[in-house]
């Protein structure tokens, strides 16, 4: 006896909601499907996606890798006789995973509408000013070095302060993408036992190959088009990946000097760094880079056409945060530098909240494609499409 | 007969093909007296005139124009009552026949059929009736409704007959149906209460309700309907009628295999809307099965058993129906699972029109699911689909239905090769089938003609009971003249298209009325003036002609005399093919005159060295046209054939084949429309009756000791004039192989 399907309705309106509201307008042409540029020739994406979304089912999407392996291009979109915008059904699907694949959902939800934002930025505004306030008590809200220089670690002190508190969101944030990859990963093998015929390598040899051949060179944007609206998409994309990857070896490095110059007081670096400082050049460099791909991309998503891509909650959510996270950070820098206090350290407080929320929140956010994603390409190249 | 012939050549047309002025003196020379006057012109569309001139001053009682092809400037040569003829010199010589030499030869020919042709023909007397100014709409439904008023609109009488005893027909069920009008997006009222009270208040309009037709006799113009009314019969004089009978659901039986009939969960998609109307389903879930392969495959596995139980026991009754003189008019059912197939079109609009209603009734709580193998949403109704596909509720795929069965409290509708990627089974409270819509024409004789023919619309086997004409050129019209069809008794239709109908088929009824008026054809000659003639002393009764008539137009009386009918006629000629005879004619066209112009041909007695002679006959409408089309893209034939037009393959007697061969033509070809189950003869059938009649010939030309092989039919339809040349040519060498005619020379 063939399955039985129960469609779910509810299903159907909250990925309308998350940015697949023209889902019903499909007619399975498969149109999409052929106008993808990544889609394989066999069982195809995305109209059969089309079809599970416009039918409830659930528990198909969710289990679907191929919607990991979409990157968006909006190809299928722009061809697409009905306006059903399959492409921006597929980003709606993975909403969708970002924001019930783990827990707590309460989060998921908050994360899924602009209702959700107070919360959100609730949660680390009254954490931080909590800390600030505390701390004021031994020497003010902005308090100036002995030399008279504003240094933030007065108030947020990295040793016991931020560094054990990022350190348990950073862990936090990857023990619960670890769940979710896992979760992910069942869903995505078949029902019964996957007997592999041919040797293959383990996961993380799969893994070193997805960054070395697709992630590092971005070839699947390159492989979805490369008109100028593509290729903005591209750029964008990669100078704000590399401006964090960038940024995370400053951070490392910045963290790797305090700590370890403990012991080896050669290498002890310490906050704030002289701005000629080779790392303080590069973390300026990255800024920068960061800046210039969130403008890229921010752009970008100001002129798509309504008629063929829009723009979720989610695509906004990220970018927003983002470009809070950078502007804060370069702006306190700035205020530092010319040496105004208490816009200073209000606006690093500002970035301490950011960042976290960046961090914090990162498995239910958008941003949690870099694992996720990652994580369903080492899959299709281990097992294949299922 | 014209007597005073004027003979004009076209410069401008036959160009440097032809010497015309050569052409000129020939004609003077041979036609003397008969033609008194000759003339070419560099362009004779500018020296329309002169001709009016000529006519004055010469009395002039006929005109031959010589040049393009008579299907092109005839409005420009219109003289009164002068009668035109038209030689096909463009495109038959110059642009058929390559051998400039043989050109002269050929034209020659042409010209002096021509003027014998116009010699042999003469200006019609009217065929004129007093007409009454009032419409029958059979059938009271939404087509008859519309149709009603719209003939009241133009001021025509109106006599509405409607079976039930309230009007509205099937229209009561959909009180919200697919859009009438712009913008084609939404669901609309259909409004049936006002029409029904816009027609029970209009002044023009008589209603008979709870009636049906008992006898239709007369002709267009001038019908006399008699009416079984609940209070007695009445009898009405009506001009012409629009059939908008409808149609009947398919009987259950047919989808038993699905379940329809034996659960109560099963039902069709009429039973259906009925049903929510009147508040009885609150299922949450409906799964709408467009795909009915599952009876259709059920029906052929039936089907391959039955013959040896039909073999088994001998047809009853044959013999006797054998033994009776005239056997009494028996209606064969033509309902049959086929009609599923037609309605899938209204049923797709159906089903996505019912799954929106349903949802917004539930509060979008329903889930209908729709599985099809064909969506066919016909023409800007896409855009009705459009909207309507995006309900929430509503989930459509493709899908293989393999089996329905009742599983507890629910159905279970079993799914494969669907757009899903997999197969499922689909656990719903209701099934709706689709409802397949039967013509009532398919079931009983609506109209019941007092006609020779019988009381029934022939042939209505090949469209399984609908009362359709044969194809796109002519909607509405039926094989009853005066008797326009419309709405789903003449194809299942969605009601806008029923509304379209409606007007459609009252403008022809009324046209019809008018055409009888004038007494002229209706269709498809339109404004033909002429009309069969019938020599009376001569006639053997042999009731070919009534027989034969493709269109029912001859009734006959008790010794088999023909009673014609003008207004019913369609002015084709088969009678006049069919009439051993030769007693009828139509004043400019008959047996002696086209016999006379295969006479008019020069037929070489040398064969082998000025080749054979093969005679044409070529249909008018199709073969004629595609011939001009084939010379008009430079794909010439060979200089030996000689064209003649007729009306109809239908028309030609076999005594021209006779005169061809007398005369020392070595072959002829008929060259018709396609005929048999998609012909496309304007007279449905008359390339089929000349087929068959090509046996008697065959037969008269082995007794005169000519081989029939020399006679042969070929189909060609109006768009296939790259066959043209390789046909003929094909044949000429047949003909060549064959020798020459024994008759030639004697």
């Amino acid at each position: 006896m063939a399955q039985s399907i129960k469609p779910d309705m509810e299903f159907v309106r909250e990925l309308q909601a998350a940015g697949g509201e023209s889902l019903k307008k499909c007619f399975q042409c498969a149109t999409c499907s052929v106008a993808c540029p990544v889609s394989p020739a066999n069982n195809p994406y995305p109209r059969k996606e089309m079809v599970w979304a416009s039918w409830g089912l659930k528990d198909k999407l969710e289990k679907d890798v191929d919607l990991w392996l979409c990157h968006n291009c909006g190809n299928c979109a722009d061809l697409c006789p009905r306006g059903a915008r399959p492409a921006d059904m597929m980003g709606a699907a993975r909403n969708m995973i970002y924001k019930n694949l783990t827990q707590p959902s309460i989060i998921g939800k908050w994360m899924s509408s602009a209702k959700g934002l107070p919360f959100l930025f609730g949660i680390p505004a009254l954490f931080w000013l909590f800390i600030w306030w505390i701390r004021s008590f031994s020497n003010g809200w902005c308090p100036r070095t002995e030399d008279g220089r504003i240094v933030f670690g007065n108030i947020f002190v990295g040793d016991y302060i931020i560094d054990p508190l990022f350190m348990l969101t950073f862990f936090g944030a990857c023990f619960i993408l670890y769940r979710g990859v896992m979760k992910l990963w069942a869903g995505f093998k078949p029902e019964g036992q996957v007997l592999m015929v041919d040797k293959t390598k383990p996961w993380y040899m799969h893994l070193v190959d997805v960054v070395w051949e697709e992630i590092i060179t971005h070839k699947k944007f390159s492989d979805c088009g490369a008109d100028k609206e593509k290729s903005s998409r591209k750029n964008g994309h990669m100078l704000l990946f590399y401006s964090f990857v960038i940024l995370a070896i400053v951070t490392a490095v910045v963290a790797g000097g305090h700590w370890v110059g403990k012991l080896v007081p050669v290498i002890k670096i310490e906050t704030p760094m002289p701005l000629l400082f080779p790392v303080k050049i590069l973390a300026n460099i990255g800024a920068l880079m960061l800046l210039g791909g969130l403008s890229v991309l921010t752009v970008r998503r100001i002129k798509l056409n309504p008629k063929y891509q829009a723009s979720s909650f989610q695509d906004w959510y990220l970018l927003g945060i983002i470009w809070c996270v950078a502007l804060t950070g370069i702006l306190a820098q700035c205020f530092r530098l010319v040496d105004v206090a208490p816009p200073a350290f209000f606006l690093y407080y500002l970035h301490l909240v950011f960042v976290w929320m960046l961090f914090a929140y990162l498995p239910w956010s958008k941003l949690g494609h870099l694992v996720y994603r990652t994580a369903a390409l080492v899959y299709v190249r281990m097992y294949g499409r299922g | 007969m014209a007597s005073k012939i004027g003979v004009y050549f076209d410069q401008q047309n036959i160009g440097g093909g032809i010497d015309a002025n050569a052409l000129v003196a020939i004609v003077q020379q041979k036609w003397g007296g008969l033609a008194p006057v000759v003339k070419a012109y560099p362009v004779l569309a500018d020296a329309v005139a002169d001709i009016e001139a000529d006519i004055q001053a010469n009395e002039l009682d006929g005109v031959l124009i010589c040049g393009g092809s008579p299907r092109s400037d005839w409005e420009i040569y219109q003289f009164g009552s002068v009668q035109v003829e038209r030689v096909n010199l463009l495109e038959q010589v110059v642009h058929a026949i390559a051998d400039a030499e043989m050109r002269m030869q050929v034209a020659v020919d042409y010209v002096n059929m021509g003027v014998v042709k116009l010699q042999k023909s003469n200006v019609p007397d009217s065929a004129a009736i007093e007409t009454v100014k009032r419409v029958l709409v059979v059938g009271g439904g939404w087509t008859g409704l519309n149709a009603a008023l719209e003939a009241a609109r133009t001021g025509y009488e109106v006599v509405l007959v409607e079976k039930a005893k309230t009007l509205g027909g099937k229209a009561v069920n959909m009180p919200r149906t697919s859009p009438l009008s712009a913008p084609w997006t939404e669901l609309s009222d259909c409004g049936l209460e006002g029409k029904i009270a816009a027609v029970q208040a209009d002044k023009l309009i008589t209603v008979y309700t709870g009636s049906t037709i008992a006898k239709v006799s007369g002709q267009p113009g001038d019908f006399t309907v008699s009416i079984t009314t609940p209070s007695g019969a009445v009898e009405v004089k009506i001009g012409a009628a629009v059939l908008a009978t409808g149609w009947v659901p398919l009987a259950d039986k047919y989808l038993e295999c699905m379940g329809l009939g034996k659960s109560d969960k099963v039902t069709h998609m009429g039973a259906f809307a009925a049903k929510m109307l009147s508040g009885q389903v609150n299922a949450k879930r409906i799964a709408f099965v467009l795909d009915t392969t599952m009876a259709e495959e059920f029906a052929a596995a039936q089907a391959a058993e039955a013959p040896a139980e039909a073999e088994a026991a001998p047809a009853p009754g044959k013999q006797a129906e054998e033994e009776l003189e005239t056997p009494k008019f028996v209606k064969e059912d033509l309902e049959c699972l086929r009609h599923l197939r037609y309605s899938n079109a209204v049923n797709s609009v159906a089903a996505v029109r019912m799954a929106n209603l349903y949802c917004e009734k539930m509060d979008d709580a329903a889930q209908v699911f729709i599985l099809y193998k064909d969506m066919t949403i016909p023409g800007i109704l896409e855009r009705f689909y459009k909207n309507m596909q995006n309900r929430l509720g509503i989930m459509m795929t493709k899908a293989d239905v393999t089996d329905i069965r009742e599983n507890g409290d629910h159905m279970t509708v079993e799914c494969k090769n669907t757009l899903l990627g997999m197969d499922f089974d689909l656990d719903v409270d209701m099934v709706v089938l689709p409802t397949g819509i039967v013509p009532t024409t398919a079931k009983e004789a609506v109209m019941q003609f007092d006609y020779r023919q019988g009381p029934d619309f022939p042939d209505l086997g090949l469209f399984d009971g609908f009362t359709d004409s044969n194809y796109i050129c002519f909607p509405y019209e039926t094989r009853r003249t005066g008797v326009y069809a419309a709405g789903c008794v003449r194809q299942p239709m969605t009601m806008d298209q029923c509304q379209e109908d409606a007007s459609g088929a009252v403008l022809k009824a009324i046209q019809c009325i008018e055409a009888a008026d004038h007494g002229v054809a209706v269709h498809p000659r339109s404004g033909d003036t002429s009309y069969p003639v019938f020599n009376f002393v001569r006639c053997t009764q042999c009731k070919r002609c009534t027989e034969e008539c493709p269109f029912g137009a001859l009734d006959d009386d008790e010794k088999g005399t023909p009673k014609p009918n003008p207004a019913r006629c369609r002015r084709c000629g088969t009678c006049f093919g069919a009439c051993p005879e030769r007693v009828i004619s139509f004043a400019n066209y008959n047996i002696d005159q086209i016999g006379s112009m295969i006479r008019e041909v020069e037929v070489p007695k040398d064969f082998r060295t000025f080749g054979p002679r093969i005679l044409i006959l070529a249909c008018e409408n199709d073969a004629y046209p595609a011939m001009d089309m084939a010379a008009m893209r430079n794909k010439p034939w060979s200089p030996y054939v000689r064209i003649i037009p007729v009306r109809c393959l239908g028309s030609v007697n076999a005594i021209w084949v006779s005169d061809a061969m007398s005369k020392g033509f070595d072959g002829v070809m008929l060259m018709g429309c396609k005929y048999g189950d998609d012909y496309q003869c304007h007279f449905v059938k008359g390339s089929e009756i000349c087929n068959r009649r090509k046996e008697n010939i065959a037969e008269t030309l082995n007794r005169l000791g000519v081989e029939p092989e020399r006679v042969e039919q070929f189909e060609l339809a109006i768009d296939e004039y790259d066959k043209v040349p390789g046909m003929i040519d094909a044949f000429v060498e047949h003909i060549m192989r064959m020798g020459p005619n024994p008759f030639k020379g004697m």
